[in-house]
């Protein structure tokens, strides 16, 4: 019997479901994505939640730095160094304890690529009930945008700066999704705020997934202050990011790849970074290399896509 | 061999660490998540052996750390269960930020951690400098002297944690490879009673609970007054605990009739001029010795530190009111200080106490045996101080500047 079609949703704001738990005027700068994401969050999910949370960008909001534009979620805030240890215990508690529980581990990049990947990894291989979504704005922005280990080739942060010595950031950035997919985890995928429908649907799909183990998302948020872009120009740069493959979009159901978006001609990289000021200083040799980082790691992740049959 | 006694299960030989284990799950944790470390592993397997057995029902957490031991702990605590873990040394100073959090949180979180020199150099020994260098961290210590002490001040240390009007984590200590592998006569309590020993806790305000979907928050950002008012709750919690703690220990008297006396044990001490302060398992050897002394008719008694957070000023200080002489057996360093850090402690109290001599014995770092001659080296010097005989305020009794440490 041919199961019936299930109506799908075809507009973004059919996804929003659920009340914005947010007050207005929260304390972000202008532009951010993050406020788009985590306003985002709640109402596809509900606002039945539970949220945890690290020093961060996130931070002041989530924790009530600024208590007189705060949010009416359920929320956890906590070190850098255990986030994805406290939302263990959390899960754990509440399905021992029957309670019901969506628990978002919400962390910025630092926590997630550095300090805290230690727990993130702990927790993946040990495949705990929690959805894990890292934000990445490739970069330590809350404390005055340091750089990260997400942080790409060439760009140039208060740590990587450019001068006689320095040319920005000279390693390459570290690939967290696809190490975090390697886990072969029940679900790891990538999204950003310009494909919001996909990003809606993969919230959705971890909500679902979760009851089975970890999910991880990584969603790519620009940040206008410490890239130095105008605040209007968040949403362009995901889409470029999208286009010139330098942040494809994929997800891996139990280590099987697949693309959520596959860009026909990706738009050389150098469409993105001329966009942003931390890239501005970068000759076109210096391009090419960034460039052909960007190939590579597209490469594997296509390569990956072809062996789902294999796996099966 | 087993024997059926009147009021326990059953007289097991158990180490230390076994009892540890066994101690929690008496008490029938929720969440227990722990990370093996020299000498503390065989808590982690018994407590994954009864696991596997059925005889603890909880979720266990193998994390990959110490780190994310307490940090899962705390949160699953905060959530409303109660928990447990176990560490030692360099893995209580791995979750330092995390037991931090847990203080300041006030998550009655109990854990044991078995006394080991801490890094610097790679001791893998005895000591109790790891709970020094975590004194200050808001949470209530206690020190146990042999393995009985163990399993009930593990029982006791949940009653003070959940209390409603303490919520303050605790920490069981005790000397690793002494008791961590000693294996000694251990009564075991019934089941029964050690659920109606806990069930006072459930009579009592049930504690706020992070839910899903309600309004509530852990973790907040306190800044200026906020800060300071949770600040000053915890100490005036620290406070109460000291009473609370007496409390406690008649109430496990009443159902299982041991009496360790509270914050302190007094051991010959009433009608002593002399006495020695000192806490963990040297207390053993120390009452040894004083016994053999008093046959020789040297009045002299022993303190025991039982609590060392908060600190038990007023029972220490009528305790050793009168004293002509009185010797600090520490088991750790305070380094800028050349006094050992509890002989710095009660030294702050000295006015209170009265015209009593002071001094610090430094002995048992990284395994050296506090043996009966050792104690009695003490006995000596502090005889001689008690006759106004000019002695060092500060020996390290195992220690020859001349030849080292032997």
């Amino acid at each position: 019997m041919v199961e019936k079609k299930k109506k799908r949703l075809s507009k973004v704001f059919d996804y929003l479901k659920h009340e914005d738990p947010f007050a207005k005027g929260v304390a972000f700068c202008a532009g951010c994505p993050l406020e788009l994401l985590v306003r985002f969050i709640p109402q596809v999910l509900g606002n039945d939640i539970v949220i945890t949370g690290t020093p961060s960008c996130s931070a002041p909001v989530l924790m009530g730095q600024n208590t007189g534009s705060w949010h009416k979620l359920s929320y956890y805030g906590t070190l850098m160094t255990g986030a994805a240890a406290n939302a263990t215990g959390l899960v754990r508690y509440y399905n021992r304890a029957g309670i019901d529980n969506t628990v978002i581990c919400f962390n910025g990049d630092g926590t997630a690529a550095d300090i805290g990947f230690g727990n993130l990894s702990g927790a993946a291989e040990r495949n705990e009930p929690f959805i894990y979504i890292c934000y990445d704005n490739e970069g330590y922005m809350n404390t005055g945008i340091q750089r990260s280990s997400t942080t790409p080739f060439g760009a140039r942060t208060t740590t990587t700066q450019v001068g006689v010595n320095s040319r920005g950031k000279n390693l390459r950035r570290k690939n967290l999704a696809m190490i975090m997919a390697m886990h072969k985890i029940p679900y790891a995928a990538t999204a950003t705020m310009s494909n919001l429908e996909d990003l809606a649907q993969k919230l959705l799909k971890a909500k679902q997934i979760k009851e089975k183990g970890f999910c991880y998302l990584h969603v790519f948020c620009p940040c206008p202050t410490g890239w130095g872009v105008g605040p209007d120009m968040s949403i362009e740069l995901c889409r470029k990011a999208v286009k010139t493959n330098y942040f494809p979009l994929w997800e891996a159901l139990n280590g099987n790849f697949s693309f959520s978006k596959q860009v026909k001609k990706p738009k050389p990289v150098k469409e993105y970074t001329k966009l942003i000021k931390k890239f501005n200083h970068l000759s076109d040799q210096e391009l090419d290399i960034l460039q052909k980082d960007i190939d590579y790691e597209y490469s594997i992740i296509k390569a990956m896509t072809k062996l789902e049959k294999e796996i099966k | 061999m087993k024997t059926k006694l009147n009021n326990k299960s059953e007289v097991k030989v158990m180490t230390g660490n076994e009892t540890a284990a066994l101690a929690a799950t008496l008490c029938r944790p929720d969440i227990v998540a722990a990370y093996p470390i020299t000498p503390q592993t065989e808590v982690v397997e018994k407590l994954a052996q009864y696991h596997a057995s059925g005889k603890l029902d909880a979720e266990i957490i193998n994390v990959e750390g110490e780190n994310s031991a307490m940090n899962s702990i705390t949160a699953a605590s905060l959530a409303g269960g109660r928990v447990f873990t176990a560490t030692s040394s360099w893995g209580l100073v791995f979750m330092y930020d995390a037991i931090l959090v847990t203080a300041g949180a006030r998550a009655p979180v109990v854990m044991v951690n078995v006394n080991r020199e801490t890094p610097g150099m790679i001791a893998v020994s005895s000591g109790q400098q790891d709970m020094i260098s975590t004194r200050d961290c808001g949470w209530i210590f206690l020190i146990a002297e042999d393995c009985q002490e163990i399993l009930d001040m593990v029982i006791m240390a949940y009653r003070l944690a959940e209390d409603h009007d303490i919520q303050i984590p605790v920490m069981v200590h005790y000397d690793g490879f002494y008791l961590s592998y000693m294996a000694e006569r251990v009564e075991i309590p019934f089941q029964k009673n050690v659920d109606d020993f806990l069930s006072v806790l459930k009579q009592q305000p049930e504690r706020t609970k992070l839910m899903p979907g309600e309004l509530l928050g852990c973790g907040s950002h306190g800044i200026l007054g906020g800060y300071m008012e949770m600040r000053h709750k915890h100490c005036q919690a620290m406070e109460r605990a000291k009473g609370k703690f007496e409390q406690i220990n008649l109430e496990f008297e009443k159902k299982f009739n041991k009496n360790y006396g509270g914050q302190v044990e007094e051991y010959k001490l009433y009608d002593a001029d002399i006495a020695l302060l000192a806490s963990g398992s040297m207390c053993g050897t120390i009452k040894t010795v004083i016994d053999e002394k008093r046959k020789h008719g040297i009045k002299i008694g022993l303190l025991r530190l039982r609590m060392f957070r908060p600190f038990p000023n007023e029972k220490i200080v009528q305790a050793l009111k009168g004293k002509k002489c009185v010797g600090v057996v520490d088991r750790s360093l305070c380094f800028g200080f050349k006094h050992g850090p509890i002989c710095v402690e009660l030294r702050s109290f000295l006015s209170d106490i009265g015209d009593t001599k002071i001094l610090s014995f430094i002995d048992g770092i990284a395994n050296t045996d506090i043996k009966k001659d050792n104690v009695k080296k003490m006995i000596d010097l502090i005889i001689a101080g008690s006759k106004g005989e000019d002695v060092p305020e500060v020996t390290w009794v195992s220690y020859d500047e001349n030849h080292g440490g032997n």
